[in-house]
């Protein structure tokens, strides 16, 4: 208890005594009582016997004045925080062993700063969803992430870019976060990072993991590569199996393809669960809110959502709004227009480019091909053009668009091969740049929207050392096909589908894809070419269209082409966004037929 | 296996290993100045720098008494009894080794027993004091000093700085306290310590 200050007179004044300097001096004392001898006489100073008598004067106002205290008043407020898991030691290092697990050996990349000290530092910063004075604290009181993967702390292959490293700083504060980054900038590493990064907080302690089945090996080995000190379990199996690894594994981070868990909602979603982060990789995934897909991503118990996506809007803004039932269930205000969207979204999406991020980035080159059908199929295509046009005219109000696709599948398949003859244009295009690519050692990709034609190209392309991989290959038989693709220098074409090959796969091998025919929507051809032109690719990468001149794939091309403008737009947050796909309306304005249908137009996605 | 039998395991901790000894923790300690007084802000870390407790003082302003009643020992007061004490003793989190940017500070280690060093937070800041003897070390980019009357926390300090992680440089954190406390005060921290 510190001492009172009193100050006391002998006398009716209070006031504070003058100095001889002229200053006011304040006689300080301890509270004291001290015993006072009064003598009293006549005025005359006549004695008597004395008397003595003990008076009190210094505890009673207004006799005292408090001054305050001697010291300063201070006092303190504090914070603790979870203490982080990771202590004393170091993590273990991905070893040789781990990524030689069939791994290629990793690109080598552009070095970041080595003196990041002096430069820009990259922080975590609290966001406005961030409400407690303690979490916002956390969040400024943690180290520069440039930092973390300097250190010891968390050992990494090599030294995520700036751009990945602001990436993680906007997903770790994050509780709904959408990483719509253009394919091939590395969403998995920055999602894996930043879960590690919540990891080693203690923030998270369980995280679920769910990707397209396609991408399950990827994902474990892009897992093992930059969180390699937490346990994985792959949700797959038998029921039981399955059962088990839902409701009983204790395992930190489990991993599952949207199939699964669709299959398996009833587990995922049992009340005694809950994920502190559900990760939703292709979360396009989930675009139609009422698909089982959506339902049971939307289902799942978790306090922190995030999706990853390079296009989060393939065809309408309402993909954007489906997206956010996942993030944020009720931010976004139903019939909000789509120029609105981003007032209620914003804060939660970050998108970059390799354009605005990486000036480094080797280019893409886009070299469309225009090639004249040969004899035979130039006569198959105007049979069945003709024949197929007149049918759809007879078809009168009946025709629905699917009838028009058929007849589009149909000319495109012909563009392609003549059906009697096997000749192809593009396939003689095709094998004289497959020859040159063979000669300087570099690999392609070659897609297609049907398995058909890369089993003919399989067989033509022979010399070159064709591998495979689209739906009719088995999914066990897919990752060693991929290894093989990349390890082995004969093997220089991969020949995919859109389907099963354009989505979340590595291939920075190869520098060229050659398009052979094209898909419906840009996004998905973007999708393909990025399997290539991704974050490790240090050569420029070429990509081939094939168009056959003055067919149907001449005229979808365009349409196409506008589409993406579009949709670079929209990503823009510019003006409204329109429809990406092929409206009923469009493709029925690539024939001419005049008939219509008694609906309403709607966007088409075969 | 019917519902009744499954139980839900709790997360596995994840397979870091962990070793015997233990590794420092550091407390990095600054005050900072602004029209309501001298705020004190103390950071705790694990040796990698990242935060185990944070605390913050109330601006301390001393009247026209203490003024007088302290002379030219106030700040010297103010700093290290004051609030580095307060600080330290406040904090439930034991450090191993206290850092600080502000050289005053320094007097904090006649009254406690924690080793204490010195450093600046840029290198165009001065640091010139007869009580003072550097040290070189890694951690510490921009110069470490440590009170001259405690020679023994040499070797000491050295020894706990060796086992602090590479990226951390010293002076680093002190930008951490600074935004920390200019949002604790934002958010009204100090009016609820007050």
């Amino acid at each position: 208890m510190p001492p009172e200050l009193s100050q006391s007179h002998p006398c009716e004044d209070p006031a504070p005594i003058p100095s001889s300097s002229g200053v006011e001096l304040e006689v300080q004392e301890w509270s004291l009582s001290l015993p006072l001898q009064i003598i009293e006489g006549t005025r005359w100073g006549i004695l008597t016997a004395p008397r003595l008598r003990e008076v009190r004067l210094l505890d009673d106002a207004p006799w005292v004045r408090s001054l305050g205290r001697l010291e300063p008043p201070i006092r303190t407020e504090g914070w603790k925080f979870p203490a982080p898991l990771l202590e004393s030691t170091q993590p273990a290092q991905p070893s040789a062993e781990t990524l030689s697990d069939g791994d290629p050996p990793l690109p080598p990349l552009p070095d970041v700063e080595t003196d990041a000290f002096g430069g820009h530092r990259i922080r975590l910063q609290p966001t406005a969803e961030t409400v407690h004075v303690k979490d916002r604290l956390l969040f400024l009181l943690q180290p520069p992430l440039d930092g973390l993967f300097q250190g010891r702390q968390l050992q990494v292959p090599f030294a995520p870019f700036p751009y990945q490293l602001e990436g993680i700083a906007f997903l770790v504060p994050r509780s709904a976060a959408l990483l719509a980054d253009e394919m091939g900038l590395g969403k998995t590493c920055q999602a894996i990072l930043a879960l590690r990064l919540l990891f080693y907080q203690g923030v998270v302690r369980r995280a679920l993991i769910v990707c397209p089945k396609s991408l399950v090996h990827n994902w474990t080995r892009e897992l093992k590569l930059w969180a390699p000190d937490i346990p994985i379990e792959v949700i797959e199996g038998e029921p039981e199996q399955r059962r088990t690894a839902w409701l009983i594994s204790n395992s930190p981070l489990k991993l599952v393809n949207y199939e699964t868990l669709t299959r398996d909602v009833e587990w995922a979603t049992d009340s005694r669960l809950f994920y502190d982060v559900v990760i939703l990789d292709e979360a396009q995934r989930i675009k139609n809110r009422d698909s089982k897909t959506a339902q049971a991503a939307r289902a799942l118990p978790r306090a922190r959502s995030w999706a990853l996506t390079g296009t989060p809007i393939e065809n309408h803004p309402d993909d954007l709004v489906h997206l956010f039932e996942f993030l944020d269930p009720g931010r976004i205000p139903p019939n909000t227009p789509p120029k609105r969207l981003p007032l209620y979204t914003a804060d939660s999406i970050l998108r970059r480019t390799k354009e605005s991020v990486q000036s480094d980035m080797p280019p893409k080159i886009f070299r469309d091909v225009h090639v004249d059908l040969t004899p035979a199929q130039r006569d198959a295509y105007r049979r069945a053009e003709e024949e197929g046009v007149v049918h759809l005219n007879a078809l009168g109000d009946t025709i629905t668009v699917q009838h028009v696709f058929q007849l589009i599948m149909r000319l495109k398949q012909i563009c392609n091969f003549d059906p009697l003859t096997g000749e192809s244009a593009k396939l003689e295009q095709l094998r004289m740049d497959m020859e040159e690519i063979a000669e300087s050692h570099h690999k392609a990709l070659i897609f297609s929207q049907w398995v058909e034609p890369l089993q003919i190209l399989a067989r033509h392309l022979e010399p070159f050392g064709p591998l495979q991989y689209h739906g009719r290959i088995p999914p066990e038989e897919r990752p060693a096909i991929l290894e093989r693709f990349r390890q082995d220098p004969h093997c220089h074409v991969l020949l995919m589908s859109y389907g099963t090959g354009s989505v979340g796969l590595n291939l920075q091998c190869a520098n060229y894809v050659f398009l052979f025919d094209r898909w419906w929507n840009p996004a998905v051809e973007d999708q393909a070419i990025n399997r290539a032109h991704r974050v490790g690719q240090r050569h420029p990468v070429t990509v081939t269209r094939f168009l056959t001149q003055d067919t149907i794939e001449h005229r979808i091309a365009e349409i196409l082409e506008s589409k993406r403008k579009m949709f670079l737009d929209l990503v823009a947050q510019a003006d409204k966004p329109s429809r990406f796909g092929l409206t009923e309306e469009e493709i029925f304005s690539l024939f001419d037929i005049k008939v219509r249908p008694r609906r309403h137009p709607h966007t088409i996605n075969p | 296996m019917s519902e009744q039998t499954l139980t839900m395991a709790p997360p596995s901790p994840m397979s870091f290993s962990s070793t015997d000894a233990p590794t420092p923790t550091l407390g990095f300690l600054t005050i900072l100045q602004d029209v309501t007084g001298w705020i004190g802000g103390y950071l705790v870390t694990n040796s990698w720098g990242r935060p185990l407790e944070f605390r913050l003082t109330t601006a301390v302003q001393p009247n026209r008494v203490q003024k007088a009643l302290y002379g030219p020992t106030l700040q010297e007061y103010v700093f290290a009894d004051l609030i580095g004490k307060t600080l330290v003793e406040k904090s439930s989190t034991p450090v191993s080794l206290l850092v600080t940017d502000k050289p005053p500070l320094w007097t904090l280690r006649k009254r406690i027993s924690t080793p204490l060093a010195i450093v600046r937070s840029t290198p165009e800041e001065g640091l010139a004091c007869a009580d003072l003897i550097p040290l070189e070390h890694p951690r510490a980019r921009h110069g470490l000093w440590l009170p001259a009357q405690t020679r023994s926390d040499w070797e000491i300090v050295r020894a706990l700085l060796d086992q602090v992680d590479p990226a951390l440089e010293l002076s680093e954190p002190f930008s951490r306290i600074r935004e920390a406390v200019a949002e604790a005060r934002k958010l009204g921290a100090h009016h609820r310590a007050a």
